[in-house]
């Protein structure tokens, strides 16, 4: 019975996309209660299927009933649950917020549009993770890419455009790439399925090596541009940042990750002894430490608040390719933990920062003098993220880094622990200073986030703020979950 | 000489290569949007290209079945496929040119370098 | 039945001030009076749940369980042994005694809503540090103890308040960076870290050499071991005095706590003496001393020399706990005490006279005996005590530490104590004589004549007081309790390192 539901949800999205233009035209809080509620469905649906598999294995479906080998195939096994998990959470609740934020930063002609644009988006991003077919993921990153410099370029302002035009170039730049991998992998093996790629691979190993190696670096610079690993990440921080508040959450928190995802569904296809012929990891695993290190250089630099947390990004993202790079173990624990960590700390940390300017039109951090006192729950949250992006224990951020860090150790690369580390202290380098001018060294003053802020902006950003002190204190659930996804990857 | 031969049975493949870096070259060197547009489209071009000559069989025949005849077929599905990735480039192509649009009447230029100069100078 | 309650007890005492911190921090919108009086009798609860911990820790008996599992072998436990009950009980007991003294000194200051939930809170998460049963929850303590304090730091809120603030957090971030990274590798190697478990790491290699510096670089910055001392005498003297009692008096002692875990728990003596790591504890130590002695004589700012005076101290205690010989230890331990009740006493004694005159110059201190006589009294004693003058407890605790450097055949750092203790006299005594014989400048003549009395109020006073003499007390006393809590403590320990 819950056979169909994987599809139904990706119809479900869809068909809410088309829905909700027509609707908006006239009443836009119907196209919103609408968007609202499928979002709610995805999550529901991410749930459902998590106990589906817990208790029936992983499953396929096919579409159309056409099988395999010609057939697209649905895969539904602990990977692809939880990220459907991590979508729909944050996606329900930065929606939730957004109800009242883009009244003010997008027009109302085109804001059952920006729904629009938000369904088709998670309704990519749920097709890469449930899709076991490789032309079907590059069909999927195409929409998501369109859909995301669609959230970025609708809001009216010059630089959003010039943003949207550069991430939309990168990431064709990126999908192209990806795409003749694809062609290159059907060359060799003559299929597209995840499954049967797997399976033919090793035999093609030995007659075609450098079609193979010529793929797989291709991979690892598409799928880098689009989840902007360093160096590709030139178009992240103007595209983060300008975008409106619920995208740039979106964004930072989701979009990217996605990639590292599909990234880990398509190097468990290849064997094991390529990798250990090939220094593809090391190279992932030194792009990942220059990111963690380098993304922070860059955050240190940004007056811009939405720019600092964007380029903050780049840094952990840097992380949980690091977890990729070690592709064992605990490290790859660390690095899809932090998928999920990273997810509910930037987007409440994009939440905070769209509240600040939304109450007090503020983007300066040198301009932050007595917020905390204004808005002492919104600066709390910033002040819990904060602790998390550095690593404090008893917060998710130090739970990923653990891992991270014993991954490391197992593998016999401490110097990556002293990489983690370096970037930690540069996170709060930054981050402290941005709490410390928040709140202290300035005259009280009265503290007016009632009245400044609407209840339906504050919850999400608070609810995410307990999520990252609740999973920092007991994060076994999340660990259980990611240590079947390797399982069942065949992974150790 | 075998070498040639080789290179000439595989001329789809060179072609789409040579096209593809023409295409990338464009894309990253050239400061007008309009010729960025214009190299992402003939990367595109030369990455279906590749994906086409893939399943091209020399000496077969398009793909319609008929029955009693044991014909040699290329195979449909890279064709396929392909069709659905002209419909994504186009998409793109619409998109990022409706965002030049946008660009050029912001900045009254289509040169990414002065648009980043402006852009540069505006905020400070 | 019985047991059940001292089971409890620990988790009592660290939950309780945290919770009452939130009712704090709730109250003081309503009340003034009602916000002080809560933080004192909240100190004064936590300090006698502590107490009723005495009979079986005196005893020697240990309460461990783990409360529940974060991550598989990772997760927040608890232990009560004897160190940990010295370390809480005299934490407890200054606590006490400094929120008494609070009430009237931050009368006057800004920010008190803030300062007293904060206050409370670190005295919470500070008894989480020594209950803790693994380093995971003593890791999560000291971090929430160090953060927080950092609002105790930079209490006034002047420049200079925020920049020592930032240097201090700074610190506080690579000082947690580096224990994490000791406390992975520690994991890594052992499967565990946990306390109870007895020696974890019983074979040298780099992976453990490198865990066991990166604990001395995590405690020693806390305890203001030379190199990792830099923010110590820019954050101790700008913290409102209360706050820097407790920074210097109690605070520096969890960087103490966690070296000697780290030494005979983590480690073991046979290990660190094979493998001859205490050279490096050792030289950190005797620089320390020196260092902090030294430099002590040419501050000017009362608070900052104090301050200096505390890093040397502190070298004290990290020299202690390498001696390896168990007098040396007791020595060790005792000194933990004697030097919370010292400079507690002096902090507070300075800050009285701040509250009072203004006053942080020492130049600007001659004849301040005469006009303060209670409050200098206090400070000549505990001074006198630092120095080492015998019947105080500075005397017994040095007499220890020295006579275990002869014991281990190290008679060099027993002239290193003799130096420091000449340092002390040089850069106390000249405090004393001048505030009690000294002319006072800017007054005239027959008014100093005149014994005028004005101290500073009743409630900064009499918990001055009572710490000044508890350092008599203390080094006076036959049968001694804090002198016999050190003892079995440093049997318990020297047990425990020597497997």
């Amino acid at each position: 019975m819950f056979q169909q539901l994987p599809v139904i949800l990706l119809i479900i999205l869809l068909g809410a996309a088309f829905i909700v233009p027509l609707l908006g035209r006239k009443r836009e809080w119907l196209a919103f209660i609408l968007t609202a509620a499928v979002l709610f469905a995805l999550f529901l649906g991410a749930i459902v299927l998590l106990f589906v598999v817990r208790y029936h294995g992983p499953f396929t479906y096919q579409l159309g009933n056409w099988p395999p080998p010609w057939g697209i195939e649905l895969l539904v096994d602990y990977l692809a649950v939880y990220v459907l998990m991590i979508l729909g959470t944050i996606a329900f609740l930065v929606m939730a917020y957004g109800a009242r934020d883009l009244q003010h930063e997008i027009g109302t002609n085109v804001r059952h549009w920006y729904y629009s644009l938000y369904l088709l988006l998670l309704f990519a991003m749920s097709g890469m993770a449930l899709t076991n077919d490789l032309f079907n993921l590059f069909v999927f990153m195409e929409i998501s890419a369109i859909a995301s410099c669609g959230i970025i370029s609708i809001k009216e302002e010059r630089r959003c455009a010039e943003a949207a035009l550069k991430y939309l170039i990168l990431s064709t730049l990126g999908s192209g790439c990806f795409l003749l991998a694809v062609a290159m992998l059907y060359m060799v093996t003559g299929n597209l399925n995840l499954q049967y790629v797997a399976g033919g691979l090793p035999a093609a190993l030995s007659l075609y090596p450098y079609n193979i190696l010529i793929a797989l670096s291709l991979i690892i610079v598409g799928l880098g541009v689009k989840a902007a690993l360093f160096p590709l990440h030139v178009w992240l921080p103007d595209a983060h940042s300008a975008a409106p508040t619920p995208s740039s959450a979106v964004l930072s928190a989701l979009v990217i990750k996605i990639y590292a995802v599909a990234m880990v569904k398509i190097f468990a296809v290849f064997p094991a002894e390529l990798f250990a012929v090939v220094p593809v990891l090391e190279i992932v695993l030194i792009l990942s430490a220059l990111a963690a290190v380098a993304g922070s250089v860059f955050a240190m630099l940004q007056d811009d608040i939405k720019k600092m947390l964007a380029c903050s990004s780049i840094a952990q993202i840097g992380f949980v390719f690091m977890g990729i790079g070690f592709f064992e173990g605990q490290a790859l624990i660390g690095g899809l933990l932090h998928i999920f960590n990273h997810a509910v700390i930037k987007a409440m940390l994009f939440l905070a920062a769209g509240l600040i300017i939304y109450a007090t039109g503020i983007r300066r951090i040198s301009e932050f003098r007595g917020l905390g006192m204004r808005l002492p729950l919104t600066m709390s949250a910033f002040v819990v993220g904060a602790l998390a992006m550095v690593g404090i224990p008893g917060t998710s951020g130090f739970v990923s880094k653990w891992y991270l860090a014993l991954g490391a150790l197992e593998s016999g690369k401490p110097f990556y622990i002293v990489v983690i580390l370096l970037s930690s202290l540069l996170n709060g380098v930054y981050y402290f200073p941005i709490v410390i001018t928040a709140f202290f060294g300035s005259e009280p003053q009265p503290s007016t986030e009632r009245r400044d802020l609407p209840l339906s902006m504050l919850v999400p950003v608070l609810l995410l703020a307990a999520a990252t002190i609740f999973f920092g204190f007991y994060p076994r659930p999340l660990v259980e979950l990611l240590q079947q996804v390797l399982a069942s990857q065949g992974l150790r | 000489m075998d070498t040639v031969f080789r290179l000439g049975d595989n001329l789809y493949y060179l072609a789409a290569m040579v096209l593809f870096i023409i295409g990338f070259h464009t894309m990253l060197t050239h400061a007008n949007l309009i010729k960025k547009l214009l190299g992402m489209n003939i990367m595109e071009t030369a990455i279906f290209l590749f994906f086409v000559a893939t399943g091209y069989i020399r000496g077969g025949r398009a793909p319609i079945m008929q029955v009693g005849q044991d014909h040699l077929y290329v195979n449909p599905l890279p064709s396929a496929l392909i069709l659905t990735g002209i419909v994504v480039a186009v998409s793109i192509t619409a998109y990022a040119l409706s965002l030049i649009i946008r660009l050029y009447r912001h900045y009254g230029t289509l040169d990414a370098n002065e648009i980043a100069l402006l852009r540069a100078r505006e905020d400070e | 039945m019985e047991s059940s309650v001292y089971k409890f007890l620990p988790v009592f005492m660290v939950l309780f001030p945290i919770c009452m911190s939130v009712v704090i921090f709730w109250v003081s919108r309503y009340s003034e009076r009602l916000r002080n009086g809560l933080s004192v009798a909240t100190t004064v609860v936590t300090f006698i749940a502590v107490a009723a911990l005495y009979p079986p820790m005196a005893a020697g008996k240990v309460i461990a369980y783990t409360i529940f599992d974060i991550l598989p072998g990772l997760g927040l436990s608890v232990r009560a042994d004897i160190l940990s009950f010295c370390l809480a009980l005299i934490s407890a007991l200054v606590w006490m005694l400094v929120s008494i003294y609070s009430i009237d000194y931050m009368s006057h200051e800004h920010g008190t809503d803030r300062y007293y939930p904060i206050f409370i809170f670190v005295l919470g998460s500070c008894l989480g540090i020594f209950m803790a049963g693994d380093f995971f929850t003593l890791f999560v303590f000291f971090e929430l103890m160090s953060l927080l304090s950092y609002v105790l730091v930079i209490h006034e809120e002047t420049k200079e308040a925020l920049r020592a603030g930032y240097k201090y957090l700074i610190m506080t971030i690579i000082g947690g960076l580096a224990l994490f990274f000791a406390i992975v590798i520690v994991f890594e190697l052992a499967g565990s870290v946990s306390l109870s478990e007895g020696t974890l790491v019983a074979v040298p290699s780099t992976m453990a050499l490198l865990a066991f510096i990166n604990f001395l670089i995590g405690f020693g910055m806390k305890a203001g071991m030379f190199p990792l001392h830099v923010w110590l005498p820019d954050a101790h003297p700008v913290a409102p005095s209360p706050a820097s009692a407790l920074l210097s008096g109690i605070m520096l002692k969890t960087g103490a706590y966690g070296l000697l875990r780290v030494i005979f728990t983590v480690f073991n003596i046979p290990l660190i003496q094979e493998a001859r790591w205490d050279i490096i504890v050792l030289v950190l130590a005797v620089i320390t001393i020196l260092l902090g002695s030294a430099v002590a004589l040419t501050q000017e700012d009362l608070k900052r020399r104090l301050a200096y005076s505390s890093v040397g101290q502190m070298g004290y205690v990290i020299l202690g706990m390498v001696l390896f010989t168990e007098r040396a230890l007791i020595g060790d331990i005792f000194h933990i005490f004697s030097h919370a009740l010292m400079k507690s006493t002096l902090f507070l004694a300075a800050g009285a006279i701040i509250w009072k005159t203004g006053l942080r110059n020492i130049n600007d201190l001659h004849g301040i005996g005469r006009k303060m006589p209670l409050t200098m009294g206090a400070f000549t004693l505990a001074a006198l005590a630092m120095i080492g003058i015998p019947p105080l407890n500075g005397f017994l605790s040095k007499l220890n530490l020295g006579m275990g450097a002869l014991e281990a055949g190290a008679p060099v750092y027993l002239f290193v104590l003799l130096v420091s203790s000449l340092l002390n006299g040089l850069y106390y005594l000249p405090i004393i004589i001048a505030a009690f014989f000294g002319e006072a400048h800017g007054e005239d003549d027959h008014e100093t004549e005149t014994f005028k009395m004005s101290e500073a109020t009743r409630g900064m006073v009499i918990p001055l007081c009572l710490l000044a003499l508890s350092c008599l007390v203390f080094g006076l006393m036959p049968g001694n309790i804090f002198f016999e809590l050190s003892r079995k403590a440093a049997a318990f320990l020297f047990l425990q390192g020597m497997p």
